[in-house]
């Protein structure tokens, strides 16, 4: 294998035309633990996982054998990537590239991330707000069908950006969704919110009243995936989401 | 055979000079991270914190998950840093997190939080929301310049 090549292994075959989810750890982690959660309710098992030296030299461990740390879970129907480590900034667009060709290839029906949008007073919000990006205008008229508002003008930042600005160059319908959510701080509820807004869009069920039940633990368990990902969003200059673009003559 | 050297401009220097420190700061960064977030010996987690500097006062909050909001402790070491330790409700071990190749359980939370500028401890009030504390220290006051 070169030394700069990403390559996606099946070690199942997936099928074409699936939905693909995307929840790589970002603020507050509200993507990776969305994920984690659909992969655990609907039982998905493992499809493909990333191969590249690129990656710092870690393997996950389950039943003492080695496993990619990114990974794509799934069935018929859905592809769910999932990632147990902060994927360093440096190579970030190489990954993201990788994976939507991939999912380019496998003629994907839509694109879903799932991530958190951070408000710097989310701990006094009960009602967190939804919102959403998208890849064309199809998908943004889908989003305010189901409820989602948009971020008209704004800066995106790290995995989402990368998703939509590919998805949108190859043409494959995507949607970025964004609850407000904690900067530093995991939060299974922003999570919750996302996967509500995900079942809207994609008709699905996913039960999230177990991500509520379960939040402090999760907190407990993603501590220190949160303080990974703090330093490589700081790398990405990940505040830029907080700018307010310049001014432009309507 | 003369070998011609451009000569670098202060800008050149400049952005050398800050690349370094940039490197310099990033291995700082990860060397501080290069140790566990708990310790087994004093059965503590090291809470995730952060700290938010405002004109008039300084903001430390900390992700204090299953913790008694009755057994939280915030003491002034300095007046530029600060100490929490929070008991939680019920203990927690590395099997409950899925990690059966150590031993240990935890029973508190317990952190030193370097503040960047210096601020009046005894001024200072807390809150607990959600699972998240919230301390609020006033600033040191400096010298008032009169704009004439």
């Amino acid at each position: 294998m070169s030394g700069d090549k990403i390559t996606i292994i099946e070690q199942k075959e997936v099928p074409e035309g699936i939905k693909v989810v995307c929840g790589l750890p970002d603020v507050g982690l509200v993507g990776a633990i969305a994920v984690a959660h659909i992969i655990s309710k609907l039982k998905l098992e493992e499809l493909a996982h990333i191969e590249t030296d690129l990656l710092p030299p870690i393997i996950i461990l389950e039943e003492g054998l080695p496993r990619s740390p990114i990974r794509i879970f799934g069935n018929s129907d859905l592809a769910v990537l999932s990632s147990e480590i902060a994927i360093p900034s440096g190579i970030i667009h190489s990954v993201i590239r990788s994976i939507i060709e991939w999912a380019w290839r496998k003629k994907a029906e839509k694109v879903f991330t799932l991530g958190g949008l951070p408000v710097p007073n989310r701990h006094e919000i009960d009602k967190l707000r939804i919102f959403g990006a998208a890849s064309d205008n199809l998908m943004i008229k889908t989003l305010t069908e189901n409820d989602v508002e948009i971020i008209k003008r704004g800066f995106l930042v790290g995995p989402q950006a990368l998703i939509l600005k590919y998805c949108a160059e190859k043409k494959i319908p995507a949607v970025a969704l964004l609850a407000e959510a904690f900067y530093n701080y995991p939060d299974p509820e922003a999570s919750s919110v996302v996967i509500q807004a995900f079942n809207r869009i994609a008709n699905m069920n996913i039960d999230v009243s177990e991500l509520i039940e379960k939040g402090e633990e999760v907190r407990l368990a993603m501590r220190d995936m949160m303080r990974r990902t703090q330093t490589e969003l700081a790398k990405m200059k990940k505040s830029h989401e907080y700018d307010i673009p310049g001014y432009y003559i309507r | 055979m003369s070998i011609r050297r451009r000569r670098r401009s202060i800008f050149d220097i400049l952005r050398e000079y800050m690349e370094e420190l940039e490197e310099l700061t990033d291995e700082m960064f990860e060397r501080f991270m290069e140790h566990p977030s708990w310790d087994a010996s004093e059965k503590s987690l090291e809470p995730l914190c952060d700290v938010i500097v405002k004109t008039d006062r300084v903001i430390v909050t900390a992700d204090l998950p299953r913790a008694d909001p009755e057994n939280i402790r915030i003491s002034g070491i300095s007046d530029d840093l600060i100490e929490i330790t929070a008991k939680m409700k019920m203990k927690v071990n590395f099997e409950d997190l899925g990690v059966t190749h150590r031993r240990g359980e935890f029973t508190c939370f317990s952190c030193r939080v370097p503040l960047p500028v210096p601020v009046d401890v005894s001024k200072a009030k807390a809150r607990f929301r959600k699972g998240i504390l919230e301390v609020i220290l006033p600033r040191k006051k400096g010298y008032e310049i009169k704009v004439e």
